[in-house]
């Protein structure tokens, strides 16, 4: 706490007493009257400039006098403004789409990319979702998880396995966030597709490294996705049919104008066609996204957003499994003055999956409950000086799983695994500070604390060894259990807290390079148990507490970024470095199904990453995409330690399952003229770390397979090349129906890429067989989108 | 339950993808390790004194028809109460066989093995297991409801932790289903496991139709067994899917005290079994 007040202290000092004047202002869409996140606003001819918020708000302090306000955005045509700076003035900006004024993009470009190259942000990609809609996807569906694996150091699990991996972390180590909701699991049909729908969302941002001290509570990277407010200027459908799913989003000015609406509802109805087919056994998803928003007056926002996605799946009537997200979130935007904005969230989350086994007649649930308060403020103090800070808390309900029979005759005995309980707390202050005209830094301090509380018992085990290594046969096993301790509601089990200092640098080495560098430590106080090679939407999550402890990783990393011919392109450099600490890993033969005492099957290590990343991005002209290349490493470590023997894999580094050497994606999208359009991806990656059979032997009739160490063998590299076209039939400006077909072929050469190779006894001649399992050959696909 | 949990993945899975073909893969080569199969059946109702066990060396995983029996090995189980003796003859072809061997529940016994100058020792406790209540078939249960099952009902021994083993087989089949349950679930309860078959035509495999025999075995086995036959029997079941878990070196009980890293492959288990077999109508 004292070296807060300390740090306050230090910010205050940096506020000077010169004249000044603010002007403020929020950016928007001119078209739909969306805000604008991440926009330049600058005044020309000095190196005063900020970007705007995630509302759109952006608020400047200069010496009075006579300025032009430029203000740029990707994509859009730069708009600037002369003006008198001798009070404190309020400018709102709509743009337009660059298209129809290129010439306006040519005269301001120079100053604008400043912004970008002095900024000490550092492994952050931003995608518009224009730009994750021109990427070639299997069947059509656009798929944002998809596109953030094209990014420098990002990539997946086996094709149709949810998530994505970032520097080397493993997937539960990313902050999923949808309109500051968590979510838990990101994917449907296991992985197949992505939660988000594209049409009900504006933007994207991924923290790589260099998280801001506003975040907390992963370890590897925050994903961080913003819906849309909703047109506040006509009512607009949205729509698309495809092979798999169809979408229609419907948005419109509400509230007489004072605020607007957007509800976009996405469904697939594959399974009716199997059905149709025969198939007995079928798998569907559907999603709701919904968001409005109220002006109350000039000072005052309210914003609702809204979220529910389910996935069900049906096996011969026997067996019946769902899963979803349901997440809501009521902000509230208020500014203080000019230059303190403020934005309090009430945000409600959850993930369930449930199982029903008729045959077996009993049902299981399982779930994961958190409810967050946040307030959030920001203070433009002065041109050199920008302050960021606030607090949040989140209260977690675990269910872990519940077993009830489903009938009288069930041969099943109902279950409740212990319910788990904890509250984590934040609290961080971060000031963006431009030390000289070449040297900008940010550096921000949170405090993070974490509470497992009580309302459940806990097993005590002897020597507190909830694992022990038997050394006669070579093997860990459950410690001897010396009965229970039971923790009343409300009390703390245990208590955590970490300072997580948050550093970046970054010094202009002329107009269009710049050097950066960052340092950030961040705690991760809840753990998705998974033993399995990718997660599944079965997996619990955990809290830390008396036998988990936080993961707790340093990160170093340090860049190069240059523009080229007047921002056409772009290139980023960067090398990372990274640890964490108490990463878990399972002990072999581990069963976390139905576990109630989870810590009898873990192992505390460690984990480490490091790699350099290249992007040659090209933004301009009919001709865009970018070229990423990866070389990275991604190992950990599990000691035997308290538990006694050497640990998982004799104690040695080993392979993590996301280690993937080399990495290249290279994507781009050609405008042939104003009715066509094509779109390419290639992939390149080294296989997957996996585990093979060393040796063979008989045992009960069967061959059984032996392993050598745990991945140390590797998957066949996984490469393949994607195409699109996208054809807009007719296009009139005065017609207000838009239609475009898009017609794509996922893995154009028909690549067999292994996602699995499994091991096993061929049952009818009883030879051994590696059985290759490739999920996608090339597979073509139409779909129709519009806009009314 | 738990296999079946896992297993309800393997399904969805399989209904998600399309395509898998036998492939090379060059996988590495472990030195040769001695693999000893002592399973101590006693078939209830029956004086158990006939006994066999094999051993064998492990072999490169994709090598065929590779002579690995072990032959002049030394194979002697001694119960650990009375300390009586046993002492297993060598047939000289992998098999070592006694006829006088006196079972006894919830007996502890230990094996002696010693081979090429090493000296493996393994422990376990002789369990006991339940009568069967009754097999039946049926369509509407097991994971398909328009395919014939066979189903084997008992009666779970109530307030004590129980662990079981099946090995089912059709008669003509080359190779057996193994299955493994606890009563975790289930305690003191009526229990129902059924063997059914998918058709696959891949590997010639039909449905149950009448007149087919299965096998039935029912074991009673250890805590620590069924801890390593689960393992066992999910690596061999989905070893590399996507949904498994990443593969272990499985370690059973024959321990080697003067070399630990020379241990044994395979397993030493006594077990009570109840031996049937059911004709589809």
């Amino acid at each position: 706490m004292k070296k807060i007040v300390l740090l306050l202290m230090v910010f205050t000092s940096v506020l000077s007493a010169q004249e000044s004047y603010t002007v403020s202002g929020v950016v928007k869409d001119a078209s739909n009257g969306e805000t604008s996140f991440g926009a330049s606003v600058f005044l020309k001819g000095t190196t005063i400039g900020v970007v705007t918020n995630e509302y759109g708000f952006y608020s400047i302090t200069a010496p009075k006098g006579n300025y032009t306000l430029i203000i740029s955005y990707v994509g859009y045509a730069t708009k600037s403004k002369d003006f008198v700076l001798d009070a404190n003035k309020k400018i709102n900006f709509e743009l337009s789409e660059s298209t129809t004024e290129l010439d306006a993009v040519l005269v301001v470009a120079e100053e604008s990319e400043q912004l970008n190259i002095r900024s000490p942000q550092m492994s952050v990609s931003k995608i518009k979702v224009e730009t994750i809609k021109k990427i070639p996807v299997v069947l059509g569906e656009v798929d944002l998880i998809k596109s953030i694996q094209l990014l420098p150091g990002v990539t997946g699990g086996a094709e149709g396995t949810g998530g994505f991996n970032v520097r080397g972390g493993a997937v539960d180590q990313n902050l999923v966030l949808l309109d500051e909701a968590i979510i838990y699991n990101t994917s449907h049909l296991l992985g197949f597709f992505s939660v988000f729908n594209a049409d009900a969302i504006k933007d994207v941002k991924l923290y790589k490294g260099g998280i801001p001290a506003k975040f907390g509570g992963r370890v590897s990277s925050v994903l961080d996705v913003h819906q849309k407010d909703g047109n506040s200027k006509d009512f607009r459908l949205t729509g698309g049919v495809g092979f798999i799913s169809s979408r229609l989003a419907a948005e419109g000015p509400a509230f007489k104008s004072k605020g607007s609406f957007l509800v976009a509802g996405r469904g697939s109805y594959a399974h009716l066609l199997l059905k149709a087919a025969g198939e007995e056994n079928s798998a569907h998803f559907y999603d709701l996204n919904l968001k409005t928003n109220y002006n109350l007056n000039d000072k005052n926002k309210l914003y609702l957003s809204g979220y529910f996605g389910r996935d069900e799946f049906n096996f011969g009537g026997n067996f019946k499994s769902g899963y979803g997200n349901a997440s809501g979130n009521l902000r509230w935007n208020h500014l203080f003055n000019d230059r303190l904005f403020s934005n309090m969230s009430l945000i409600y989350s959850k993930y369930d999956y449930e199982l029903e086994f008729d045959s077996f007649e009993f049902d299981w649930v399982s779930s994961i409950t958190n409810y967050n308060i946040k307030y959030d403020l920001s203070y433009f103090i002065n041109d050199k000086f920008k302050l960021n800070f606030g607090a949040s808390g989140i209260y977690y309900q675990f269910d872990p799983g519940a077993i009830n029979p489903t009938s009288e005759t069930s041969a099943i005995n109902p279950l409740q695994l212990d319910e788990k309980r904890a509250f984590e707390g934040g609290l961080y202050i971060d000031g963006e500070h431009k030390i000289t005209d070449k040297l900008t830094a940010s550096y921000g301090l949170r405090l993070s604390t974490f509470t497992r509380l009580g309302g459940q018992p806990l097993t005590n085990y002897q020597g507190n060894l909830p694992v022990v290594y038997n050394t006669t046969l070579g093997i860990y096993e459950r410690g001897t259990e010396q009965g229970e301790t039971d923790y009343e509601k409300g009390s703390s089990i245990k208590d955590f807290g970490n300072l997580e200092p948050r550093l970046a640098l970054s010094y202009q080495l002329n107009s269009t390079s710049s050097l950066k560098t960052g340092y950030s430590r961040v705690a991760q106080y809840i753990h998705l148990l998974s033993n399995t090679t990718s997660v599944t939407p079965l997996d619990v999550w955990t809290p830390s507490g008396k036998f988990i402890k936080p993961q707790l990783s340093d990160q170093y990393a340090l860049g190069y970024f240059k523009n080229f011919k007047n921002k056409t392109f772009s290139l980023e450099v960067e090398a990372y470095y990274k640890t964490t600490d108490n990463r878990i890993d399972y002990i072999d033969g581990s069963d976390l199904i139905g576990q109630n005492t989870i810590e009898t099957e873990i192992l505390n290590g460690e984990a480490r990453a490091y790699g350099l990343e290249f992007l040659i991005r090209k933004s301009k002209g009919d001709l865009t995409g970018w070229l990423a290349y990866t070389i990275s490493k991604a190992e950990q470590r599990t000691p035997g330690g308290a538990a006694g023997g050497l640990g998982i894999n004799d104690g040695k580094w080993y392979n993590s399952s996301h280690d993937r050497t080399h990495d290249v994606s290279l994507t781009g999208s050609y405008k042939l003229n104003d009715k066509w359009s094509l779109g390419s991806n290639f992939i390149f990656q080294t296989g997957r770390p996996v585990t093979y059979p060393n040796g063979q032997y008989t045992y009960e009739d069967l061959t059984i397979a032996s392993f050598s160490n745990r991945n140390s063998d590797r998957l066949t590299a996984y490469h393949r090349l994607d195409i699109s076209a996208t054809w807009v039939p007719n296009k009139k400006p005065d017609k207000k129906w838009k239609g475009e077909w898009v017609f794509g072929i996922y893995n154009i050469y028909n690549r067999k890429n292994a996602a699995s190779i499994s091991f096993g006894q061929n049952r009818e001649t009883g030879a051994n067989e590696a059985t290759r399992t490739s999920i996608f050959g090339a597979v073509p696909s139409v779909s129709y989108n519009f806009k009314f | 339950m738990k296999t079946y949990i896992k297993g309800l993945l393997v399904l969805i899975t399989v209904i998600l993808t399309s395509c898998s073909d036998v492939i090379e893969v060059d996988v590495p080569v472990a030195a040769p390790r001695l693999v000893i199969e002592a399973s101590i059946d006693w078939e209830k109702g029956t004086s158990g004194s006939e006994q066999t066990i094999k051993l064998s060396t492990s072999t490169p995983y994709f090598n065929s028809n590779e002579n690995n029996v072990v032959t002049g090995a030394q194979v002697t189980i001694s119960n650990d109460t009375d300390n009586s003796q046993f002492v297993f003859n060598d047939m000289n072809d992998g098999t070592y066989t006694i006829s006088n061997f006196v079972p006894i529940a919830d007996e502890n016994y230990t094996l002696e093995v010693v081979y090429n100058g090493e000296t493996y020792i393994a422990k376990e406790t002789l369990i006991p297991v339940v009568d069967i209540n009754e097999v039946y078939q049926s369509l509407d249960g097991g994971f398909d409801d328009e395919v014939l099952e066979v189903n084997v009902d008992f009666i779970d021994p109530v307030d004590e932790e129980n662990y079981y083993f099946f090995k089912f087989r059709e008669q003509g089949d080359l190779l057996p289903e193994l299955l493994d349950i606890s009563d975790e679930f289930t305690d003191g309860n009526k229990m129902n496991v059924f063997y059914e078959k998918e058709e696959d035509d891949d590997i010639n495999q039909k449905e149950f139709e009448a007149g087919d025999i299965a096998n039935i075995e029912f074991y009673g086995v250890s805590e620590q067994y069924s801890n390593y036959i689960r393992l066992l029997i999910e690596q061999y079941e989905s070893v590399g899917d996507p949904f498994s878990t990443i593969p272990v070196a499985l370690r059973g009980n024959c321990t080697n005290p003067a070399n630990p890293d020379n241990y044994a492959y395979g397993y030493f288990r006594l077990s009570q079994v109840v031996k049937t077999s059911y004709t589809f109508q």
